[in-house]
């Protein structure tokens, strides 16, 4: 009862804003609701099943034991020398955090429509945390990582310190992306039929189980357009050995996530003042 | 303190309109101005109100209560105008929102109480008093899941009424449970009214209306219909919908005398 009277804040509302602008100031008002929302999603993913948080782990793990059997023993994938479920692991690191943070953030204003419909909150806290949770479990699969580096002996490169920041492109891609998803799932459930597909296309233009050497020399630049490639073959040159992504690579994943994140912010600031409305 | 509601042509034409396209046309807050069919949920509704008051909000099903409400608590954008509120909003236009069934009684406590808009060392300084207020003792740390119904919008309401923002939206949350505690939610809601905040109130219940508000509007079609004192408003609002007016409502005496 203390703050009444004190008018600690002015709320003006006015219609719809343009531009990719984020509130920042509002968004750090609202830093209590993300870290709950983060927790709420961890902690319901974990809840009433046997083993837990174990599942972070084990989700990866059977992932490499299945890659490794198809394409590390049956298809004998090329691996530039390094054992296959090192291999497998290095580029699952990324796209298992990529392929959650992406559909739980794209469907996660229509999977909250409960809250949309009901609070106010800027929107884009629902895709950051379902993003945020998902690095969680990206943490899980690197302890993963680092036991089957210690099992197989083998340490990680000068490429490891380039990891986290390629990492940020990551991030940066798929919460551009999402931010269009997020959006365009509002008013169109089609898109909920779509994101599945998608995400499977998506793993298997980027090298996840294959090294890029598979693909010729003449088609790299449009594979270079994905920015995931140089993100996961950074992954691979820091811990299943192999060369650097070319710096031309680099840039391009830069100006694409880049160019995603600014035009997604565009386009779901364009709209969530209508979620409630649609959704 | 003063919210006040002014209305302004300011909805610009620009790009992106092929985007937009599908949330425009189904949602009734963003019509267009050359769609003669579009229907406003609200429009020309200008009112200020000063610290402290409590301001019945009044009007049948439909005439647009709580699309106000929604765009005074920022839920929905309005198509045009604008509202100046000076102060932190609470609003309660639901109980129980983002309640998670899997959660315990507990974790849904922090879970609502931020989602309101409480930091989270608020709601811990809180907890002890939702959790009397609720009633549902022992049951606090079980799954709200295995609730009974009454317990889960016992517990709701208790978080939403501990509350304390300086301007408080309030649509018609109040009385959940059995006869008993519906009595207990209604006096918190009074106790919320004279505590100095400034309250919203949207109701059907005109004895409450007229025990606990010292303002009033009336929409009708989403236009204001009336604006000045609670009793003329109920007053209004009775001609309109062709019922008598309540009687003077005696202390203690409480019971709902229109319900639509």
């Amino acid at each position: 009862m203390s703050s009444i009277g004190q008018a600690s804040e002015q709320t003006i509302i006015r219609p719809v804003q343009q531009g990719p602008s984020l509130d920042l100031p509002e968004l750090w008002r609202f830093r209590h609701l993300f870290v709950i929302l983060v927790w709420r999603t961890l902690k319901v993913r974990y809840q009433q099943t046997v083993v837990g948080v174990a599942w972070a782990v084990l989700q990866p793990l059977l992932l490499t034991f299945v890659f490794t059997v198809i394409f590390g023993m049956l298809a004998s994938m090329p691996t530039n020398g390094a054992p296959y479920p090192v291999f497998v692991l290095a580029g699952l690191i990324v796209w298992q955090f990529v392929s959650q943070s992406f559909q739980w953030a794209s469907s996660s204003i229509v999977s909250n429509a409960h809250l949309v419909t009901r609070i106010y909150f800027p929107r884009i806290l629902l895709l950051l945390a379902a993003v945020t949770a998902a690095l969680f479990d990206l943490l899980c699969t690197l302890a993963l990582l680092v036991v089957v580096l210690l099992w197989y002996g083998i340490a990680p490169t000068i490429g490891a310190l380039a990891f986290v920041p390629m990492l940020a492109f990551a991030i940066v891609t798929v919460v551009g992306l999402a931010l269009w998803m997020a959006a365009l799932y509002v008013p169109y459930r089609d898109i909920g039929h779509l994101l599945p597909f998608m995400t499977q296309l998506w793993m298997f233009s980027s090298p996840v189980i294959y090294p890029t050497t598979l693909l010729p020399a003449k088609y790299h630049f449009i594979y270079a357009l994905n920015p995931l490639v140089a993100v996961i073959e950074t992954s691979r040159w820091a811990f299943a050995g192999g060369k650097p992504p070319d710096v031309s690579m680099v840039a391009a994943a830069a100006v694409i996530a880049l160019a995603l994140l600014l035009s997604g912010l565009w386009f779901f600031r364009r709209h969530e003042g209508t979620f409630a409305d649609v959704v | 303190m003063v919210n006040e509601l002014r209305h302004r042509r300011t909805l610009s034409e620009s790009i992106g309109r092929l985007l937009s396209a599908p949330f425009r046309r189904s949602g009734a807050a963003t019509a267009e101005h050359h769609i003669p069919e579009a229907i406003w949920a609200i429009k020309d509704v200008s009112f200020e109100l000063s610290q402290g008051q409590v301001m019945g909000v009044l009007g049948r099903n439909g005439s647009g209560k709580s699309t106000l409400l929604k765009i005074l608590a920022r839920i929905t954008s309005p198509t045009e105008g604008m509202a100046v509120l000076s102060g932190r909003v609470g609003a309660l236009l639901e109980i129980g929102t983002g309640f998670h069934p899997d959660l315990s009684g507990r974790e849904n406590i922090l879970l609502n109480g931020t989602m309101l808009g409480m930091t989270p060392t608020e709601v811990g300084h809180r907890e002890d008093a939702i959790i009397e207020f609720s009633e549902v003792g022992d049951f606090i740390d079980t799954p709200v899941k295995h609730y009974s119904s009454g317990m889960f919008m016992r517990l709701a309401f208790a978080v939403a009424a501990h509350l304390d923002a300086e301007i408080m939206l309030v649509d018609e949350v109040l009385a959940v449970g059995d006869a008993a505690f519906q009595e207990k939610c209604k006096n918190k809601i009074q106790d919320i009214a004279r505590s100095g905040r400034t309250v919203l109130f949207t109701s059907h219940d005109m004895a409450a209306v007229m025990r606990i508000c010292n303002s009033g509007v009336v929409l009708d079609g989403g236009r204001l219909d009336y604006s000045g004192s609670a009793r003329e408003a109920v007053a209004r609002y009775c001609r309109l919908m062709s019922v008598p007016l309540p009687q003077e409502p005696a202390a203690g005496d409480d019971f709902r005398t229109v319900s639509v």
